[in-house]
């Protein structure tokens, strides 16, 4: 009976953890790049509402999949735009981004749909069970019969690893993160390197929003996510920008709002708020104790020029 | 200097002709949206002293930004902070009614600054000791906060008498002075006028301000020239929430008279696109609070007379905000 | 037919000319020497040539081609090589990582370890570079760094070869290996372009001279056929004049700084022991990244010591903050004036009181006294001239001998008991090199205990009463002024401690 509960419990996690750790891979890229983007936000928004409303009317989920990835580059472009052509803050170019991209999909939604009394939904992804591995006990059913993204998600954590550590482009966005000086002498296009890694962040987070929208809910509301993007940023920290990392700094992170849910449904007079307000507890906790390891990239947030003197 | 004037120009028609796209999408009419949009913040009395209530909360929570900022604390907590504030004020009223109002005054001030400043307080400390980044620490708060107020108005600080999740209504000698009636306008206003007036003595004409500043220009070199890096931050983070708090404090003192969940559409994070507008100076501070109000309140007014949803203010200031950032870049502005 | 030619460059920075019309021409097979002082614009050439910066007129050709460079990338592929004074490496990354950085190799876009490395050997062989791929670039040494710069800059098949300064930051023998490699590269049919400022290098390896002065060409000669004073006055316009350091006739009664045993938490210092006597300059001599400028935060209060101590006058410092050691009287030239010494967005005033702002004599009723501060910095102002638009320009926009003249200012102008001067007079034209040098001796005679800390031996051996060589955080050995042998400096500062050569 107890393990029915766990493998539930850790299918809910995994579930959780799923949209947040796809955004936290793209701004993983993102960061080895070297640059930080605070509006992982506007990008998941961007997916959400996107990938909505292309289900909405075609009903096709690999359009609709599609739309989410092009809504959340769109919004990634943005800000690689102001970051790396206009050497903004990048913490502020984030901020606006969130505000605008918040403010736009809400007026494209209402738009869209009008002030209806009934929330327009879809119908959800239903999950695939994969043969042999969804029949490991307890972890099978919680890691393997799940809805396509989250099989997305284990593929891109192996292929990310492979790119990192295996392959010479990981080893150029690596050098742009951390000495783009060396890189630019070496030849190597440093803005090049970074828009790419700032089209990818928005591809992931676009993912990322598609599955609150088109697995999750199955309807989209004004600020749906939330601030499931800057806990996104959160994993990225935990998880040290390794690949592998922040999928498990995600899954810990998942959890909390896993046990949030869990214990609202066991009914108490406890406010909700309480538990809702796990996660971020969570959150700050682990940060406080990760302190003093880890090691940001040289160059993180810092615009390049070549003809700096 | 005249593609500066070019640049402001250009940015300034683009946001109306974003703003009149809008207006139409929706299928509303653009000059009678215009018209309820300009009465809605300069069409009478009340209208104007809509838009200073606005910009009030608006002033003082920037003016907590600004000063963070430029000791290189960047405060996105201001949110957390103002909800603190508000927690401290509704408590003072609810434990000690029958305090005489110069005292409860005196003492809602000191404490609502307190509040929002331990709470700016904890990623101060925690930038300042080991480092760690205060932009994820801050937003986290202010979810914490929001969470909070919905737990204590449904709690220890719930009105007994009524169903809903909100504080009893707090005792008179805890209200702001009203300026204007039947204007909602209130003394937070003048408490705002004065700290902007403050901050500007603080961080121009102190050393206290001085070393502040410094510490976020280049904080290496002060540390290699005997200015405790530390220190400033640390006390950067509390004055930054404090004023915040304020905002928070003056929100209920002046405006609710009572705790309820939402006291803050988003004022926090609004403080700092006023903070970057008016170059977190306060003077400029002052100004780009009454030019947010104004679009907020204006929206407002588009969206009861026009349908026009109030999320254009949100697509415009963020819209705004960008153009500032980019503004030198595109136009080639080559100035200092 | 010249391997290169660059014909009427001109280049300028915010109004400022870094290059006007020059011409340098570079023949095939010769090791060439860029020289002049610092700021004459021989780095702004090469980065040009580099492809770096572009000239705002001029033409470049190679082998008689007019060529257009537009980024590194298109000087790799004329094979064009640059290695830059400041490494262009990343410190996390291994050296066949370096190395191999951007290029597509077999396999691409995977990684074949083996087969870099073995390539990699084969060109350590023919060119006598020793190099191990599998080491973190930041682990190793700075001459060993510049090997693998040299490297990479041959993997990409550079035949012309630019080297910025390159003996900047190693001993006198690992300036010799360097002049072994150089000979090899040209025995093997390089062009090699050297920049420097070191007029006996110039004369010790290259074939022939181009010297440029403020921005222009002041003369292009053979080696062979030249002499150190030709070169010294093409380079400066006028005569070198020598610095007198006379021996002190008075002793002072203060003892002077004091450090004894100090070892600096997980650090690179220790156990280290030095005296610093009143009136007198201090040396210190060694290969950049042995724990000099942990030796002057360490001074300053800036890093922390676990054990030792340090005194003044034999008063005991370890446990006085920064402040309060420099209200002692202790001044600091950091060596990295932009990082460390100047807040560049601030004006002339406010850093000039950086650490003073709060001194009583600025403040009333708690207020900044802006008509004493601004008394004070005009004073200073003339007093050191420095160049400024206006007291309330930023400090950004001062020229780096102007910067660094504030900075001495504010740092010695205070009759300090003791100053910590690291590379006070780098990247400083020679005006300015002797204006800074002669305060320095001026502090010696007022009782000051100065210690210098410099990579330019000329300077440490010019100024110094005294010298000591460090090496991994400890003083290897303390010679006299007068006693001091090229050969027995070099290997101290290599870390051998006997006389034997190596």
């Amino acid at each position: 009976m107890e393990l029915v509960v766990l493998s539930s419990f850790l299918a809910a996690t995994v579930r959780m953890a799923a949209p947040i750790a796809l955004a936290a891979l793209g701004e993983t890229i993102s960061e080895k790049a070297g640059v930080s983007n605070i509006g992982v936000e506007a990008i998941m928004l961007s997916g959400a509402y996107f990938s909505f409303w292309a289900m909405f009317q075609s009903g096709n989920v690999y359009v609709a999949v599609f739309a989410g990835i092009l809504g959340g580059a769109g919004a990634s472009l943005i800000h690689a735009f102001l970051s790396l052509r206009c050497k903004a803050d990048q913490t502020i170019a984030g901020l606006a981004l969130n505000f605008l991209f918040l403010g736009l999909t809400s007026f494209l939604f209402l738009m869209q749909f009008g002030k209806t009394t009934t929330l327009p939904s879809i119908t959800v992804l239903k999950p695939v069970a994969l043969p042999l591995l969804s029949n490991i006990p307890i972890i099978g059913e919680a890691l393997f019969a799940q809805d396509p993204f989250v099989y997305v998600l284990y593929l891109m954590v192996i292929l990310l690893m492979v790119f990192f550590y295996k392959t010479e482009w990981g080893v150029i966005l690596h050098a742009v993160g951390e000495a783009p000086r060396a890189a630019d002498t070496a030849g190597i296009k440093v803005h090049a390197v970074r828009y790419l890694a700032c089209t990818a962040n928005g591809v992931l987070g676009g993912l990322g929003g598609a599955y609150l929208t088109l697995v999750k809910l199955g309807f989209f509301q004004e600020n749906l996510t939330g601030g499931k993007g800057y806990i996104a940023l959160v994993a990225v920290i935990l998880g040290r920008r390794n690949p592998l990392g922040v999928l498990i700094a995600a899954l810990v992170i998942g959890s909390a709002e896993a046990l949030q849910i869990r214990l609202q449904t066991l009914g108490s007079t406890i406010p909700s708020q309480a538990f809702s307000m796990l996660p971020y507890v969570v959150t700050v906790l682990v940060l406080m104790l990760s302190m003093g390891k880890g090691h940001d990239p040289a160059a993180l947030g810092l615009p390049y020029e070549r003809d700096k003197r | 200097m005249k593609r500066t004037i070019l640049s402001f120009a250009v940015m300034i028609i683009v946001i109306l002709l974003v703003s009149f796209l809008l207006i139409a999408m929706v299928g509303s009419d653009i000059p009678t949206s215009l018209a309820s949009f300009f009465r809605g913040i300069g069409g009478s009395t009340y209208a104007m002293a809509e838009v200073l209530v606005r910009a009030t909360p608006l002033m003082l929570a920037a003016l907590g930004v600004s000063v963070g900022f430029r000791t290189g604390f960047l405060n996105i907590g201001a949110e957390g902070q103002l909800y603190l504030g508000a927690i401290s004020i509704t408590w003072l009223g609810m434990t000690f009614p029958t305090l005489p109002a110069p005292l409860m005054l005196g003492f809602s001030l000191v404490l609502g600054f307190l509040s929002g400043g331990l709470w700016a307080l904890i990623p101060g400390l925690l930038k300042a000791k080991f480092g760690l980044s205060e932009v994820i620490n801050t937003i986290m708060l202010n979810y914490i906060a929001i969470n909070l107020v919905g737990i204590l108005v449904r709690t220890s600080l719930k009105d007994p008498t009524y169903p809903y999740p909100m504080s009893p209504m707090l005792p008179a000698s805890t209200n702001f002075l009203q300026l204007l009636s039947p204007t909602r306008l209130h003394a937070g206003l003048l408490l705002a006028l004065v700290c902007a007036a403050l901050v500007y003595l603080l961080m121009f004409r102190t050393t206290l301000g001085f070393c502040m500043r410094a510490v976020g220009l280049n904080a290496r070199a002060c540390q290699c020239s005997g200015i405790a890096v530390s220190k400033y931050v640390i006390i950067s983070s509390l004055i930054s929430g404090g004023l915040s708090g304020l905002a928070g404090v003056s929100e209920i003192a002046g405006l609710h008279h009572r705790l309820i969940e939402g006291i803050s559409p988003s004022y926090g994070y609004l403080a700092i696109i006023v903070s970057l507008l008016g170059r977190n100076n306060p003077v400029g501070i002052v100004f780009a609070s009454l030019g947010i109000a104004a679009l907020q309140v204006g929206s407002m007014s588009m969206q009861r007379s026009s349908g026009v949803p109030t999320s254009i203010a949100s697509i415009i200031m963020g819209l705004v905000v960008i153009m500032i950032l980019s503004r030198k870049s595109l136009f080639r502005c080559k100035e200092a | 037919m010249p391997t290169l030619r660059m014909s009427k460059i001109d280049k300028q920075f915010f109004g400022k000319m870094a290059n006007e019309q020059v011409d340098f021409t570079l023949e095939q097979g010769e090791i060439h020497a860029l020289l002049g002082e610092n700021g004459a614009g021989k780095t702004t050439l090469m980065n040009i040539l580099y492809g770096i910066y572009q000239a705002d007129s001029g033409c470049i050709e190679l082998d008689g081609e007019p060529v257009s460079i537009k980024s590194p990338k298109d000087a790799i592929a004329l094979q064009i090589g640059m290695v830059h004074q400041h490494f262009t490496l990343v410190p996390t990354l291994t050296v066949r990582q370096n190395i191999t950085l951007g290029l597509k190799s077999k396999g691409y876009p995977f990684v074949n370890a083996k087969e870099l490395d073995r390539s990699i050997r084969t060109l350590s062989e023919r060119y006598n570079l020793t190099v191990d791929p599998a080491a973190l670039v930041g682990s190793l040494s700075v001459g060993q760094q510049q090997r693998v710069e040299i490297m990479k800059v041959l993997y990409r098949n550079a035949r012309l070869i630019i080297l910025d300064e390159p003996t900047a930051v190693l001993t006198p023998q690992e300036v010799e290996s360097l002049f072994i490699v150089l000979r090899r590269l040209r025995e093997e049919g390089h062009s090699v372009i050297i920049i420097t400022h070191h007029i006996d290098e110039v004369l010790a390896i290259t074939d022939r001279v181009t010297v440029l002065r403020a921005a222009r060409n002041a003369g292009h000669v053979v080696t062979r056929e030249t002499s150190e004073e030709e070169l010294s006055s093409l380079m400066i316009g006028r005569k070198l004049q020598k610095i007198e350091r006379k021996p002190l006739p008075f002793s002072f009664a203060s003892k002077g700084l004091q450090l004894d045993s100090i070892q600096s938490k997980n650090g690179p210092l220790g156990p280290l022991s030095l005296s610093i006597p009143a009136g007198s300059i201090v040396g210190i001599a060694g290969v950049d990244g042995n724990g000099q400028k942990a030796l002057a935060e360490v001074i300053m209060g800036i890093r922390d010591i676990e054990s030792g101590t340090i005194t003044l006058d034999g008063k005991p410092l370890q446990h006085l903050s920064v402040k309060e050691r420099k209200a002692l009287g202790i001044g600091y030239i950091s060596d990295d004036r932009l990082k460390d010494g100047l807040v560049l967005d601030m004006d002339v005033r406010d850093n000039f009181l950086l650490s003073s702002y709060d001194k009583r004599e600025y403040t009333s009723h708690a207020l900044i006294d802006t008509k004493r501060v601004q008394q004070a910095t005009e004073q200073a102002v003339s007093l050191y001239a420095i160049k400024t638009a206006s007291l309330s320009t930023p400090v950004r926009y001062l020229s780096g001998g102007n910067q660094q003249k504030l900075i001495v200012a504010r740092e010695l102008g205070d009759q300090p008991k003791v100053v910590v001067a690291c590379q006070p007079t780098r990247g400083l034209d020679i005006g300015s090199t002797e204006e800074v040098h002669s305060i320095l001796l001026d502090l010696r005679s007022q009782g000051c205990s100065v210690l210098l800390i410099s990579s330019d031996l000329d300077e440490i051996l010019t100024l110094s009463d005294k010298i000591a060589v460090i090496y991994q955080g400890t003083i290897m050995d303390v010679l006299d002024h007068d006693k001091v042998d090229m050969t027995h400096l070099g290997l101290l500062m290599a870390g051998s401690k006997t006389r034997r050569s190596v």
